[in-house]
Order: structure tokens, then C-alpha cells, then sequence
């Protein structure tokens, strides 16, 4: 974490600290994606077309569109990665661990990736770019 | 009582300690997803029918090497931050020549894990490897020399 408190070499801006607000804003992105295309269809993605809302694929994607919004915007980032954490597992255990014991094969490596990258969140906050850190949260 | 309560809750609060420790944990799933890749490309192991007959010259073949060296130096927490960053741009790279053309939202062109690994990558250029890593051991003052 050399660079986490840096203020003298380099510039703010270019902090590590800023850097876990860019992870976070598309890492929320992509979840949010997924979110919108399970629930409104959009973008059009054919494995999502029959989702239906009641079903299991539907009510992740409604953690995936709610979560999706509040982590991109960094709105009760810890708590939000922390269900998100355990979201993704499910998600993998669920759908992909059943396929194959290599995420290669069984094509879970980014539920895994999320699963581990929203429970750093947990721990690290959600940076200095988000609603959080905008209304004193920390 | 009520507060001897409450400051034990406090110290149940994710703490600056528990922070760097989970970034370690997280570089090191990060290493170990990124070597299989390599593994598999350049080995066949384990078996993926995409990589099937892949030339070690061709450009998966070479994206291989960068996966397996990477995913290797990133478990170990080796040289973390400019392993990152070189893996950072690989997977830029990826990204735009083999997803970006198929569709502009990346769950239409499935480079929603070229993305989230860029990204990842990006921060641990910046953040470094954390205290479980071979750079912290390394960076650590030896016994007996003054720090």
C-alpha cells in the first residue's frame, strides 16, 4: 500500500486511493449491466431473454440492478459489497461450480473474481469518487 | 458495560489492518485465475476446447505467456506493481481487438471479465500487493541493520 498515502511524488489524482473509486464505478458498471439486461432487457443479451422476475435468475438480477446502482454511485458501498460478496458466491456455487471444478471450465472466473473484489470493498470503503465520501460516510 | 459493549463492536468494524490483508487475498485469487488461463493456453491443462491446437507463436499463444509469468508473479506478490501494470494493458488489449468489435456493451461481447481483470489490474499497479507478498517480505529491513 505504498502509494495509498502518497502526497509527495505523485499527484492526487493518480493516487492509489482514486484508483479504488475507478475499480468500484466499473466493477457497479458491469453489475449494473447485468442487472438491466436480466430485468429490462436491455442491453439484449440471449441467454437473459426468458428471465422472469420471480424466478431465481430474476431476483439476481434484481440484487444486480439494485446493488448495481448504489455501488456505482458508492451509496452504503460496505454493506452493499457485502451482500454483493455473498451474492456472487451463491452465484457460483449455484451455476457454476456444478460444471466443472476449474472456473476456466465451468465459465464462474468472474462471479469468482466479483465474490473477492466486493469483499475487499467490504473492508476498503468505496474511495474518495462516491456518495459516501460526498455525505461523510466513511 | 454499554460502552466496553460498543468498543468491541467498533473493533469488529473493517479496520486499516484487515484492508491490505484482504487486497492480498484478493491479488492472489486474481494470480491464481489468471494463471489457469495460461495453463491452459499453453499446456492444455486444464483441457478447453477453445484452445485446442493453439500455436505458442499465435497471439493467444503470446497472451499465454503473459497470463502464466503474471499469474505466477501476481500469487507471489513479486514485482506486483508492474506486473499489474503490463497485465492492466494485456487485457485493454484483449479487450478491444477481440470483444469491443462484437458489441459495445460487454454482456453482448462476453468481455465482462477482460474488463473487471483490466480494472483490477489497474488498481494493484497503483495499490501494490499488500502485506502477503513476497515485495512486503522483501521490503521488510533485515534483522539487525538499523530500520
Amino acid at each position: 500500500m505504498a502509494l495509498l498515502n502518497s502526497s509527495g511524488a505523485m499527484p492526487r489524482a493518480l493516487s492509489a486511493f482514486s484508483f479504488l473509486s475507478v475499480l468500484r464505478i466499473f466493477t457497479g458498471l458491469e453489475l449494473l449491466e447485468h442487472g438491466t439486461g436480466k430485468i429490462l432487457g436491455f442491453p439484449a443479451v440471449p441467454s437473459f431473454a426468458h428471465v422472469q422476475i420471480g424466478s431465481l435468475a430474476g431476483a439476481g438480477g434484481l440484487i444486480e440492478l439494485v446493488g448495481g446502482i448504489l455501488f456505482t454511485i458508492g451509496l452504503f458501498t460496505r454493506p452493499v459489497a457485502f451482500i454483493l460478496s455473498g451474492f456472487t458466491a451463491a452465484a457460483y456455487f449455484m451455476a457454476h461450480a456444478g460444471k466443472g471444478f476449474y472456473p476456466v471450465l465451468n465459465g464462474g472466473e468472474l462471479a469468482a473474481l466479483y465474490c473477492f473484489v466486493f469483499l475487499y470493498f467490504v473492508f476498503a470503503g468505496a474511495g474518495p469518487w462516491s456518495a459516501d465520501a460526498l455525505i461523510g460516510r466513511k | 458495560m454499554l460502552q466496553q459493549v460498543l468498543a468491541g463492536a467498533r473493533a469488529m468494524i473493517p479496520s486499516e489492518v484487515w484492508a491490505p490483508r484482504i487486497l492480498s487475498l484478493l491479488r492472489i485469487v486474481l494470480g491464481l485465475i489468471l494463471l489457469q488461463y495460461g495453463l491452459a493456453k499453453l499446456f492444455g491443462f486444464p483441457a478447453v476446447e477453445m484452445f485446442e491446437n493453439l500455436k505458442w507463436s499465435s497471439l493467444f499463444g503470446i497472451a499465454g505467456f503473459f497470463e502464466l509469468i503474471g499469474g505466477s508473479l501476481l500469487i507471489l506478490g513479486l514485482f506486483t506493481q508492474p506486473a499489474a501494470f503490463i497485465l492492466s494493458g494485456e487485457m485493454a488489449f484483449a479487450y478491444f481487438i477481440e470483444h469491443f468489435p462484437r458489441s459495445f456493451f460487454p454482456a453482448q461481447s462476453e468481455g465482462d471479465l477482460a474488463v473487471a481483470l483490466c480494472f483490477t489490474f489497474l488498481y494493484f499497479a497503483f495499490a501494490g500487493g499488500g502485506p502477503w507478498s513476497l515485495d512486503a517480505l522483501l521490503a521488510r529491513p533485515k534483522p539487525g541493520t538499523a530500520a
